[in-house]
């Protein structure tokens, strides 16, 4: 493998009982020559400790993620999914992007798409970095729906454990939430769709290290996925 | 090459481009959708302290026509607004969004009695043709179009999904002021499985039953799709679940 190559780290959660199909190449329009270097896919449990390490054939369209690591899911709940590619920056010159079909097997509602998140690989964005530097947003529609809201967090992190401030606003009301997830440790943070009758609007993620992030959203009745989307991120 | 050849020929053409920030949209009944107006970003700049930032949204349906234009206004930064989106025979079509001191992505979101998708919009632009060139492409696409072919001046490559418990529909935006011949290919494990041409009105959208183009029986199949168009488009991918377009949906931007 050449050492001219970039890496990229891209990160999502799977659970059982869910189709999940990841597009390796989004957009692959040159088959022969828009292709990863190389991929490697590590799975952790809520704790933080690994399940499974696999390479991949970099050249593989589409993984089936369930078929993968389904098994482990089921035995061990929710995973983090590290996806470790290594690429060519004259293929991809600004990087390759993965994005993934999502949808409960035994699903009343739509499937969901989505684009994975990359991110840092748990390194701080600046070197010396002190403050919480990454802010992360997502804004919420004003009506009550019966879906229950939260957001999913993987730390990424080797060796680092990362603080982390979940901050919901009810109208101008602020909550916050402090988060410690040890090195590849996850957890869903719920957060609570009204407060003093107010609803939520917004949520903000602020991290010294970029996590994995997604807002989740869930049937109230058998916790279905039925929204799950990357945040804004406007400092890092 | 291509790159330069489509510049070259884009200013033969007299082609400009207007900035515009644009989002798809989709009614169904009992289904709503709403652009969510927001200048979030701006408290991270000096304009944070900004208020009563206007924002118009004008609506244009499938068939391109101006459906109607939203006005909100923003009081301030940490401010939001819902701008509901009028519900039309045809059901599709994407909005742009005029909003000079608003620096944010815009959400456009499916709201059923539930729950919600969103997904945000996209910083690009609008092609205008002067008459001559609507013409010349005009009869160039019709005599091409013969034979199920467009002037294949811009591509896109997409991944579709059908199975048992839903599939994928795609939402393709004609951004440009001329008729818009997309030809769309569909291919499964290498082999080709389908085709078809379809005719996209200025400022027009279509939306694309992946089933109807390329049947897949059994379980979760995935095909590729290669859309070639004589002006510039982009797509939104809708996802459907087993009651199809009467059922929830979601609605995704791709790169």
């Amino acid at each position: 493998m050449s050492s001219e190559l970039d890496a990229l780290l891209s990160a999502t959660f799977h659970e059982a009982g869910y189709a999940h199909m990841i597009e390796l190449v989004h957009q692959k329009d040159a088959p022969a020559r828009r292709r990863l270097a190389a991929l490697r896919v590590d799975a952790y449990d809520a704790g933080g400790r690994r399940l499974a390490v696999v390479e991949l054939d970099p050249a593989q369209d589409i993984l089936d993620l369930d078929a993968l690591v389904g098994d482990a899911a089921r035995a061990h709940g929710r995973l983090l999914v590290v996806f470790d590619a290594r690429y060519d920056a004259r293929i991809f010159p600004y990087r390759p992007h993965h994005y993934a079909y999502l949808q409960r097997r035994d699903a009343a509602t739509a499937p969901l798409y989505y684009a994975l998140n990359a991110t840092l690989g748990g390194v701080p964005d600046r070197i010396g970095a002190v403050a919480l530097n990454n802010f992360e947003t997502y804004l919420f529609l004003d009506r009550p729906l019966t879906e229950r809201y939260a957001l999913a967090l993987g730390n990424l992190s080797r060796f680092a454990t990362a603080e982390a401030q979940v901050i919901t606003y009810y109208d101008g009301a602020r909550h916050t939430e402090d988060v410690r997830l040890p090195p590849k440790a996850h957890a869903e943070i719920a957060l609570a769709a009204a407060r003093d009758g107010a609803r939520l609007r917004r949520v903000e993620l602020k991290a010294l290290f970029r996590l994995t992030s997604y807002v989740v959203g869930r049937r109230p009745q058998g916790g279905e996925l039925v929204l799950f989307d990357h945040l804004f991120t406007y400092f890092k | 090459m291509l790159g330069r050849l489509r510049s070259l020929a884009r200013r033969a053409l007299g082609v400009t481009r207007a900035p515009t920030y644009y989002l798809p949209w989709l009614t169904r009944p009992g289904l709503d959708c709403v652009v969510l107006v927001n200048n979030i970003e701006s408290r991270f700049t000096s304009g944070r302290d900004a208020t009563a930032l206007d924002a118009s949204v004008t609506q244009h349906d499938a068939d391109g026509r101006v459906v109607a234009v939203h006005r909100t206004t923003l009081g301030d930064s940490t401010d939001a607004r819902e701008v509901r989106l009028t519900p039309t025979a045809a059901g599709h079509g994407f909005v742009t969004v005029a909003a000079p001191r608003i620096h944010s992505d815009l959400y456009v979101a499916l709201v059923d009695g539930e729950s919600y998708r969103a997904t945000h919009g996209r910083h690009e632009f609008v092609e205008h043709y002067p008459a001559w060139a609507r013409i010349a492409l005009a009869l160039v696409g019709t005599l091409l179009g013969l034979a199920g072919r467009t002037v294949p001046a811009f591509a896109r490559d997409q991944y579709v999904y059908q199975g048992p418990g839903g599939r994928s529909h795609v939402l393709i935006l004609n951004l440009a002021n001329v008729v818009n011949r997309v030809r769309v290919v569909a291919t499964r494990d290498g082999r080709r499985v389908g085709a078809r041409l379809l005719r996209l009105p200025p400022l027009g959208t279509a939306l694309l039953d992946v089933t109807a183009l390329a049947p897949a029986a059994g379980p979760l199949t995935v095909d590729r799709l290669r859309l070639t168009g004589n002006a510039w488009f982009n797509l939104y991918l809708v996802g459907a679940g087993p009651l199809d377009l009467d059922g929830t949906l979601s609605l995704m931007h791709v790169k």
